[in-house]
């Protein structure tokens, strides 16, 4: 049973209940990484083994203690330990300063939650689908007779104002004279225009080439107006106009206040009151903001495509939220917003990171930097994603205004897939074990770490532990081998025995062949595709130039996965993301090691000519 | 946005249970209004004083009034059977006119409040068609056993013609200055009769004309221009064609593949033209050109009324 006093109970619940009220999902990516019940569960847990330790040489077993420390919390033996009771709050709220060894901090895990450490692959234990009801605690919903009630009588109402007529009534023969009237028809009217054009043959010789019909000289009102409002003045986005709410009858319909950042200063600070159709889409709603502001401020603002713009979150005081803006994927029906500002894109919205890995705190708020970050992460994608396309394309000199454009737009792209990234995914693909040997597992990939395991099925092979490895560690992923459907996937990860810096990581048993980039012989790099996956030797270290190139002695290893050219680009492709956006040492050391063993090769081959 | 004075509107209805207002040269939706849940619209006619907007549909005839921001009709009719096809104004907005699927064509006193039924013809067949000779007594009606009227409304005089066998008359048209009665069928043929002027102020003298195979399909709309130079005749086979009156020979043809017209309107001038479509989209067609000049875009479903009012200015 937890109790208000548990700490970590505390912390999760914190965490659960921001989860499940947050109706946006944003909250879930911006706190992925920030896991804090579970970052002092590893701490309790490690604690907890040298605990055992300790009691291995003859201390007081934990259990007891911590059962002493629930049941009597005010026991002369634990006088310290109260004094020290206030302790763990502080060092809660700024997480990272003064974190005190752990087994002096009086801090119980939350039963359940202790029990794995995969809890996470458990989605029922985060009670992400509990919803709140607006009805619960402000004012309940009348009965249904009050409310079909007051529908009779609105429609009542509104019956009286409608005249209404008898369709199969009697007939009734007019009693006035004059009530059917003929009209006398002009006698000969299709004469009259020849006539008329006969007498104005002047004026009609310019107009012949406009017209050959209808040229007598008449004009309507239509054909006015619309000389007065040329072709261009047409709205840009009234392809959105049909995703207004009050244009479209019985369907659900959404009503939200939108600050329009680019207005000029008295408007901008006012929202634009609009009716979306549920079902519209937030790239939808984003043009039929910006067609409802041309239509209000017509000569306000000279809008852009759609593509420039985001929602974002916002205060009903028109502050915007740094939040990453709403997902143009989405339907507007999803979001719970009353406000919202509609703004040119950001880059990159800056995201508040606190990252535990590192000894100390370090909380990056991406602001200016963030553009410039952001855009270099997402080159690193592409260039490593696919590095002929990155040469391809700065071969071409790519300076046209027009690449310039599709890259922003990529970039926007990407943004998705990086706001995605983090998400943990699992993907069921066979690892080549042993140079030939494949067996199945699931991989899974999240924003903390990469998990490898055995599926149940496997017949020959003794069941293996599962590999668990923080994302810390990963330094890189690359298809390294692909043919028609298939391909060779490649997860660079810090090998473990060079450090002492890798904590939890399991040793890897599924012996992954061991090598050192700076291996001389693995020179030809992504290109390279071994006959039999994986073969890569492992007596690197033997070659003259491994002295001399690593710099620091961090050694890498490496797991091949064969699996669809599909899901590998995906694999690839997100665990980059996630590793680009943790700009971690090891990523960017193996990224150097491979540059520098490139030149190298290339310099040695150029010496060979 | 108010529908001001100085504003010309173009109204569409269709089978999304909606009639839209629409502004007619910027193409913006001005206003929505609900139409009956179980109909789709057939006709919609504007009163001559361009306040109210008639429509009718399966089992109902309504009007709204355009001035007021109400969306709500303002008058109902009770009691109707079966779809009323077509309805119209006379000039003066004294009385209108509806034809129904229940084998009648009506006339409405729209002076008196509220509206009665003045006149009634019997077709014998479902009406699919009705329309108003410009000497404001006359109606040529088309009926679905092939059947076409001209009945005189003050005398009660009728005359009727069955130009083919087997064919339901889809739409008929009488040109503005009186001369010409066109009747359009569902075998996409279109027939054409000369009206002259009875001399004893009694129903006009009918003398055929021409024969149109104007389409490959059933043709759903015919109508003449404002100046009486060019027939429109729209169909399902995805095109809308002009003829010239004289000769009534082709003069354009308006494609939009894979989609019926449903209804079209000619500018007052006879240079622009309004299609209603089975895309749910309204378009604006320059005649001599050819060019698509605005669409109004909105309806989520198919377009098959529309009406638009245009005067002409003074040059």
């Amino acid at each position: 049973m937890a109790t208000y006093s548990n700490q970590h109970w505390l912390l999760s619940h914190i965490r659960n209940s921001f989860i499940s009220t947050d109706d946006t999902g944003i909250c879930e990516t911006v706190m992925l990484s920030d896991d804090m019940p579970k970052h002092y569960l590893r701490r309790f847990q490690t604690a907890t083994t040298t605990m055992d330790a300790h009691r291995r040489s003859g201390h007081r077993p934990p259990q007891a203690t911590q059962q002493q420390r629930n049941s009597v919390p005010k026991t002369p033996d634990t006088a310290t330990q109260s004094s020290q009771r206030s302790a763990p709050l502080q060092h809660m709220i700024p997480p990272r300063i003064a974190d005190p060894p752990l087994q002096e901090v009086d801090f119980y895990c939350y039963p359940g939650l202790d029990l794995s450490d995969d809890e996470d692959l458990d989605m029922s234990t985060h009670s992400f689908d509990i919803q709140m009801y607006p009805e619960v605690g402000a004012h309940r919903f009348r009965s249904n007779t009050a409310q079909k009630l007051e529908k009779l009588d609105i429609a009542k109402r509104k019956a009286a104002r409608i005249k209404s007529v008898n369709y199969n009534e009697e007939v009734l023969p007019p009693d006035r004279q004059d009530f059917f009237m003929r009209k006398p028809v002009n006698v000969r009217p299709a004469e009259k225009p020849s006539t008329s054009t006969a007498t104005a043959t002047a004026t009609k010789v310019e107009k012949t080439s406009e017209d050959d019909l209808s040229d007598e000289g008449v004009k309507s009102k239509l054909s006015e107006q619309l000389a007065k409002s040329p072709k261009q003045t047409q709205n840009r986005f009234i392809q959105y106009a049909r995703f207004d709410g009050t244009a479209q009858v019985g369907m659900p319909t959404k009503r939200i206040n939108v600050y329009v950042n680019m207005l000029p200063e008295p408007e901008r600070n006012y929202p634009l009151k609009i009716c979306v159709l549920s079902t519209a889409k937030i790239i939808e709603v984003i043009g039929l903001v910006c067609y409802k502001t041309t239509l209000q401020y017509p000569d306000a603002v000279q809008l852009k495509s759609v593509q420039h713009y985001a929602l974002y979150m916002t205060e009903d005081n028109d502050d915007m939220d740094d939040f990453p803006p709403l997902d143009n994927r989405e339907p507007c029906s999803k979001f719970g917003f009353s406000h919202l500002t509609l703004a040119e894109r950001r880059p990159l919205a800056p995201v508040t990171r606190i990252d535990y890995q590192q000894g100390t705190k370090s909380i990056t708020s991406m602001d200016d930097k963030a553009a410039v970050a952001a855009a270099r992460a997402l080159e690193n994608i592409n260039l490593n994603g696919d590095v002929t396309d990155g040469a391809a394309g700065t071969g071409d000199g790519g300076d046209s205004p027009q690449d310039h454009v599709k890259e922003y737009e990529k970039r926007l792209l990407n943004h998705n897939d990086m706001l995605e990234a983090p998400m943990h995914r699992t993907y069921r693909l066979s690892i080549i074990d042993k140079r030939f040997f494949k067996c199945d597992v699931t991989l899974s990939v999240s924003g903390e770490r990469i998990e490898i395991d055995q599926h149940k099925n496997a017949k020959f092979w003794a069941q293996r532990k599962p590999v668990s490895t923080p994302i810390d560690l990963v330094a890189h992923c690359e298809i390294v081998e692909q043919r028609q459907l298939k391909a060779l996937l490649r997860i660079w990860l810090k090998s473990n025995s060079s450090s002492g810096m890798s904590s939890s990581c399991t040793s890897a048993p599924m012996s992954a062949s061991i090598t050192s980039l700076n291996a001389g012989n693995n020179t030809t790099g992504i290109a390279h595709s071994p006959g039999s996956p994986g073969h890569y030797p492992s007596h690197s270290s033997h070659s003259p130039f491994g002295q001399v190139s690593s710099m620091s002695n961090i050694r890498f290893k490496h797991y091949d996965f064969d699996t669809d050219v599909h899901t590998a680009e995906q694999i690839r492709n997100k665990l980059n993301c996630i590793l680009e956006m943790r700009s971690s040492d090891i990523r960017r050391e193996f990224l150097h090691q491979r540059v520098r063993k490139q030149e190298k090769q290339q310099a040695k081959r150029q010496l060979k000519l | 946005m108010e529908a001001t004075e100085d504003q010309l509107i173009l109204a569409t209805g269709g089978y999304d249970h909606t009639i839209k207002v629409w502004q007619a040269h910027t193409g913006n939706c001005i206003k929505t209004m609900r139409f009956v849940e179980t109909s789709q619209v057939n006709a919609l006619d504007r009163t001559p004083d361009k306040t109210r907007l008639a429509a009718c549909g399966y089992q109902c005839i309504r009007l709204y009034d355009l001035e007021s921001n109400c969306t709500a009709p303002v008058i109902n009719f009770d009691g109707v059977q079966k779809n009323v096809t077509r309805l119209g104004f006379q000039e003066e907005g004294k009385w209108m006119f509806t034809a129904g699927e229940d084998h009648r064509v009506r006339i409405w006193d729209m002076i008196s409040a509220p509206p009665h039924c003045s006149r009634v013809f019997d077709c014998q067949a479902p009406v699919n068609a009705a329309c108003l000779h410009p000497n404001q007594v006359e109606i040529a009606m088309g009926s679905q056993n092939g059947g076409v009227y001209l009945w005189d409304v003050k005398s009660e005089e009728h005359e009727q013609l069955v130009p083919e066998m087997d064919a339901s008359i889809q739409d008929v048209a009488i040109s503005p200055d009186g001369h010409y009665m066109a009747a359009a069928n569902n075998k996409g043929n279109c027939y054409i009769w000369q009206l002259s002027i009875n001399p004893h102020q009694k129903l006009s003298i009918i003398c055929p004309k021409k024969k149109i195979q104007a389409h490959s399909r059933s043709i759903l709309r015919c109508k003449f221009s404002p100046d009486s130079r060019l027939l429109v005749t729209t169909s399902g086979d995805g095109t809308a064609c002009i003829w010239k009156t004289d000769d009534f020979t082709k003069w354009r043809e308006l494609s939009i593949e894979n989609y019926w017209v449903w209804d079209a309107a000619f500018s007052a001038d006879s240079k622009w033209l309004f299609t209603a479509s089975s895309d749910g989209i309204a378009r604006l067609w320059k005649l001599y050109t050819k060019a698509l000049a605005r669409d109004y875009t909105g309806h989520s479903k198919a377009i098959t009324a529309l009406s638009f009012k245009d005067e002409i200015v003074a040059d």
